[in-house]
């Protein structure tokens, strides 16, 4: 079977990915450090060890199908500070990052049904998807326990608005970048 | 009441930015401008001060002295 090359909107997806990659691991790094010693201090170590290497995946994938990452300004996290307000505590980060996490599965999910999606591409978001669970699994876990110190209804009013700022951004995104994205898109439900 | 100095000295210290530029009108997004930076920022001002601040107190804080005044007040 012929596998056809990579497209340029392809290639850019895919250094769209990476870059959001990139901006997760350098914030996750930043508070893996600040943060005081205990369970939430491990598990987002380990997660920000996990962002750092998927955008390696990323590398690597593009590099495999002979292409270099074209360079982004911007990620997708970004824009959440615009329209969801900067986090200002842990349990608002986590809040945030909780949202985020299931909106890259979906979009990774959806991606991955492509017709004839270039193997090297399944692969790797193969190989990403399951990392992605277990974030959405020890964040969902963590937001639990601190329900004791922020309130379960808090906590919930804060992933509520959160989630209303994730589908502001994302229909941004989606028309800002429809024309690389719509052959990907025709696979949304 | 939490010194003043010794919270500028923490934030100096953790955006690697010189104590000098830390006067109270300095306005926190010219210091810091990647957001991310600044969100790691106020994490640690109060995981090493022991305070807890939401996403409300920080609607009206722009200069380093109204976010001194914020974790002061806690």
């Amino acid at each position: 079977m012929k596998i056809a090359p990579l497209t340029e909107n392809e290639r850019w997806l895919l250094s769209f990915y990476r870059t959001s990659e990139i901006s997760g691991a350098l914030f996750f790094g930043r508070l893996a450090r600040s943060l005081q010693p205990g369970p939430i201090q491990v598990d987002l170590t380990k997660h920000f060890a996990d962002e750092s290497q998927h955008s390696w995946y990323w590398t690597r994938c593009l590099q495999t199908l002979g292409h270099e990452p074209i360079r982004l300004d911007s990620s997708y996290q970004d824009q959440y500070i615009s329209a969801a307000g900067m986090p200002v505590n842990i349990m608002e980060v986590l809040g945030i990052t909780l949202i985020f996490e299931k909106r890259v599965i979906g979009q990774y999910s959806i991606h991955r049904q492509v017709e004839d999606l270039n193997p090297e591409v399944k692969k790797t978001i193969d190989l990403i998807v399951e990392d992605e669970k277990w974030h959405i699994e020890w964040v969902t876990k963590a937001l639990q326990s601190l329900e004791g110190e922020y309130g379960k209804e808090h906590i919930e009013k804060t992933l509520k608005k959160f989630h209303e700022a994730d589908k502001e951004v994302y229909k941004k995104t989606v028309a800002e970048h429809e024309d690389r994205i719509k052959g990907i898109l025709k696979y949304q439900k | 009441m939490l010194a003043a100095e010794k919270i500028k000295a923490r934030m100096s210290q953790i955006i690697s930015v010189k104590l000098e530029k830390f006067t109270d009108d300095a306005v926190l997004k010219d210091l810091v401008s990647d957001s991310f930076i600044l969100i790691d920022m106020v994490i640690d001002l109060q995981s090493t001060f022991n305070v807890r601040l939401d996403q409300e107190d920080l609607v009206n804080v722009h200069t380093v002295g109204d976010l001194i005044k914020v974790i002061q007040s806690k």
